[in-house]
């Protein structure tokens, strides 16, 4: 078998990820634990050019979680304490807009009271845990069933409200909870803030080294939890579901699906994970306050899944990337980090179709867009089929006869001289020169419709004129113009004159 | 109910139409949920703080401290308010009409960037003016008129009078003018209103003004009970976007109901002395979200046709 020649690096075949296994032993590919999905997208094909067996790697992102989760994992341990917390601090609002982005994304609640669910899970459990007593591992648990009521409750009006009355009224629900912690008179002496909450941190470790990165890992377990969730719920069943019903609800319900109910799920369990984080949040400050309920720590997260890109969990945790690094890790700005926040906000709005994670598609759109208009430009188009066009002919051999026909024409151009004209003129029919031939050939193959004909006059024998058939049977033909032709030879020579001028048009 | 009661509801009612009928108006017509009203207030109440500074010394230069001064500054303070909050909606209308209007998903991405402007603004105020609060002159006088043998407080007869006037003008201008009627068939249907040759964006930008100096206004007016802030505007803007969503957004008369419910129920319960103010919020919310699972199109849907979401 001879050597493989070496393949030119062009297209995106450089930056795509080969394995070339043995032709002669099955793949094997081995499945995540009691599932049937497989852990990563391997796609075997022949390569058409050198026809060798090639494993090339459809799905690219699983390393790129990997690379940067485990980056994150690997490089803040040996950050300082103020970094420290800014990762710890990216990874809880990280999980927070993963379960979000599963309520916009995936369920399509526009749901804003999203913190509103964190923070009254947060305060019952930290209610239990201060007044009850409760030990903290059983904070989760509280926390759980707390965000599983109150998603519950959120959930009962948005069976009834569609898109963005929901919206509205949630901003009304975060408000009502902001006012009434900060209005309970049991809270009135700590300004409604439940402090001195146990947590997973021992209490001698608090602030310091030891308890930030303890504080760090469980941040970032439950930011791997979140992400396990959106799996589990976005591309399983559930998310199958409602995919399924996007576009079409009624076609949706017609096949059997009830997407409200799909809906309400996706809501209630997300709600339920939002509890956990409401606990992780009041066990990570010790404490915790009204201002989980302010409007302004509301938008700062929305901004965060606006900037990623709503409904894709890459998107929602690049942008808790990008608006945590600004607004906590550049503190000196002051209130102009803000400004960042909203500039940003502002331009991937304005610029963008579906946040940056959507902006390299809309990228490749945009180019494909010119590049074709600049093809078109490129190409004359002179008869020959454009591959816009050509897709919706049914006939494909219309398209080369087309394309045969245009070189032609180009080729007959360069024959039509002067001289040719005048061989014409001085001797319409009998023996021609090559050129005149071949160019006369071409015109007496030409379609019926449009042919020109010449028609002598019923009063006078010698008088012609010249007539264009219609191609059609019992359509007249047209009279192409008034004049008349005084010999045949010189109405011969006419209608060759007329066709050059039209060869030479085209 | 004693008729402070009732003047503080009218009162109160007055401001929040302002703010709910700006909101109703621009989703109703353009399609677009304005979250930056509130910024718009805020804006303006700092403009108008800006001009008094300016105008006071010269007012009392020109004409000294008469019944005239205090007319001219009054009237002063309220241009400088409807001036500002109609600058601002041109703003917004530049920012977060013009260049998405016409892309995919406009109501879902003009609340984002009204959104971000309401967020740019709030900290651009923090950044120039800081954090304190400051006072506008009393431009309607500290003392009481009697009316009909009932003591009322000047502020709140300024308010509630100064507020229909304008409410009046405003609806007779929808009503008569070429350019309202023009708004008016794009609220009503806005693919017949394009047919029939109504410019969609020569129409949004006075829309956008509109509510814009309809929420400046109501800066200059509830600024005589509460003072000037960065944040000031969160709390109008939340109310307003909640009284439009009672009265079934888009519905004219359905948001001056719902704001006279809401001022009525908030001045009854801060009158009512076990529950007091802190639960008016939380009865006001509470009352809207029984409303709105009773009625999902608000109390707009009893007094006429509004508009399907354009969101659906």
């Amino acid at each position: 078998m001879p050597e493989m020649k070496k393949l030119y690096e062009i297209g995106n075949r450089p930056r795509e990820i080969f394995l070339s296994p043995d032709g002669e032993t099955p793949t094997r590919r081995s499945r995540v634990p009691f599932t049937r999905r497989h852990w990563l997208k391997w796609r075997s094909r022949y390569n058409p050019k050198s026809l060798k067996l090639e494993k090339r790697l459809e799905d690219k992102k699983p390393l790129w979680w990997m690379l940067s989760l485990g980056l994150l994992l690997l490089v803040t341990p040996f950050l300082g304490n103020s970094a420290l917390t800014v990762a710890s601090i990216f990874c809880m609002f990280a999980a927070i807009n993963v379960l979000w982005t599963l309520i916009i994304g995936t369920a399509g609640i526009f749901s804003l009271a999203t913190l509103a669910v964190v923070g009254v899970s947060g305060y019952a459990a930290a209610a239990f845990n201060v007044y009850l007593g409760v030990p903290w591992p059983f904070m989760f648990v509280i926390g759980c069933l707390t965000g599983l009521v109150a998603g519950g409750v959120l959930a009962l009006p948005s069976t009834r409200l569609d898109g963005l009355y929901f919206a509205l009224l949630t901003l009304g629900i975060v408000e009502i909870c902001r006012v009434f912690v900060q209005q309970l008179k049991s809270l009135g002496a700590t300004n409604g803030s439940i402090n001195q909450v146990d947590s997973f941190i021992p209490s001698d470790w608090f602030l310091q080294r030891e308890g930030l990165l303890l504080g760090f890992f469980g941040a970032f377990a439950l930011l791997l939890g979140a992400l396990l969730l959106f799996k589990l719920v976005n591309s399983e069943r559930l998310g199958m579901l409602l995919q399924t019903a996007r576009d079409e609800e009624a076609f949706a319900e017609a096949i059997g699906i009830d997407y409200r109910r799909a809906r309400l799920m996706v809501f209630m369990i997300s709600s339920a994970g939002l509890g956990i984080i409401g606990a992780f949040y009041a066990m990570y400050y010790r404490s915790i306050s009204p201002s989980i309920f302010s409007l302004d720590q509301l938008l700062l997260l929305f901004a965060m899944i606006v900037i990623g890109g709503i409904g894709r969990a890459d998107g929602a945790v690049l942008g808790t990337a990008i608006v945590v690094l600004i607004d906590k890790g550049l503190l000196d700005l002051g209130p102009v980090r803000i400004l960042i926040v909203a500039a940003i906000m502002l331009l991937v709005t304005l610029l963008t179709n579906n946040g940056l994670v959507g902006a390299r598609e809309q990228f490749r759109n945009y180019r494909n867009r010119k590049k074709s208009e600049a093809r078109a430009r490129r190409t004359e188009k002179g008869g020959e089929v454009m591959p816009e066009e050509a897709t919706d002919m049914p006939d494909k051999q219309e398209i080369f006869y087309r394309r045969f026909n245009k070189r032609l024409r180009d080729e007959l151009k360069l024959l039509i001289t002067p001289e040719l004209i005048e061989e014409h003129r001085r001797k319409p029919l009998g023996r021609h020169s090559d050129a005149l031939s071949r160019v006369l050939n071409y015109f007496r193959r030409s379609e019926m419709p449009d042919k020109y004909a010449i028609l002598r006059q019923p009063e006078n024998f010698n008088h012609y004129k010249i007539v264009a058939l219609s191609g059609e049977r019992g359509a007249p033909p047209r009279l192409v113009d008034d004049r008349l032709y005084e010999s045949i030879d010189e109405a011969y020579h006419a209608v060759f004159l007329l066709r050059v001028n039209d060869l030479l048009e085209s | 109910m004693s008729t402070v009661t009732l003047i503080h509801g009218l009162n109160l009612a007055a401001i929040y139409g302002l703010m709910a009928i700006g909101i109703s108006i621009l989703w109703s017509s353009v399609g677009m949920i304005n979250m930056a009203h509130g910024a718009t207030f805020a804006a303006s109440g700092y403009a108008a703080w800006q001009v008094s500074l300016i105008a006071q010394p010269l007012i009392a230069a020109w004409l000294g401290t008469g019944l005239d001064a205090s007319i001219a500054m009054g009237a002063t303070m309220i241009a400088s308010g409807l001036g500002a909050g109609a600058i601002f909606g041109g703003l917004i209308f530049l920012l977060a009409y013009l260049p998405i209007h016409e892309k995919a998903n406009f109501a879902v991405r003009s609340l984002i960037v009204t959104l971000a402007i309401n967020l740019a603004t709030v900290q651009l105020l923090l950044y120039f003016f800081g954090p304190r609060q400051r006072a506008l002159p009393k431009i309607f006088g500290l003392g009481r008129t009697e009316i009909l043998g009932i003591p009322i407080r000047n502020d709140q007869l300024g308010t509630i009078v100064a507020t229909a006037l304008l409410m009046l003008v405003v609806v007779i201008w929808l009503k008569r003018s070429r350019k309202g009627l023009e708004i008016t068939a794009m609220m009503q249907n806005p693919e017949g209103a394009v047919l029939s040759g109504i410019s969609v964006r020569w129409t949004a930008l006075p829309v956008t003004m509109l509510t814009g100096a309809l929420a400046g206004l109501a800066a200059i007016l509830l600024s005589q009970t509460v003072f000037v802030s960065p944040t000031a505007g969160a709390l109008p803007l939340i109310k307003g976007l909640t009284i439009a969503l009672l009265g079934g957004l888009g519905s004219i008369p359905g948001a001056i109901m719902g704001a006279i419910l809401i001022g009525f129920l908030e001045a009854i319960v801060g009158s009512i002395s076990f529950l007091g103010q802190r639960y008016v919020l939380f009865s006001q919310f509470l009352f809207i979200i029984t409303v709105l699972i009773i009625r999902p199109r608000g109390l707009g849907g009893l007094l006429d046709q509004t508009r399907e979401s354009r969101n659906a």
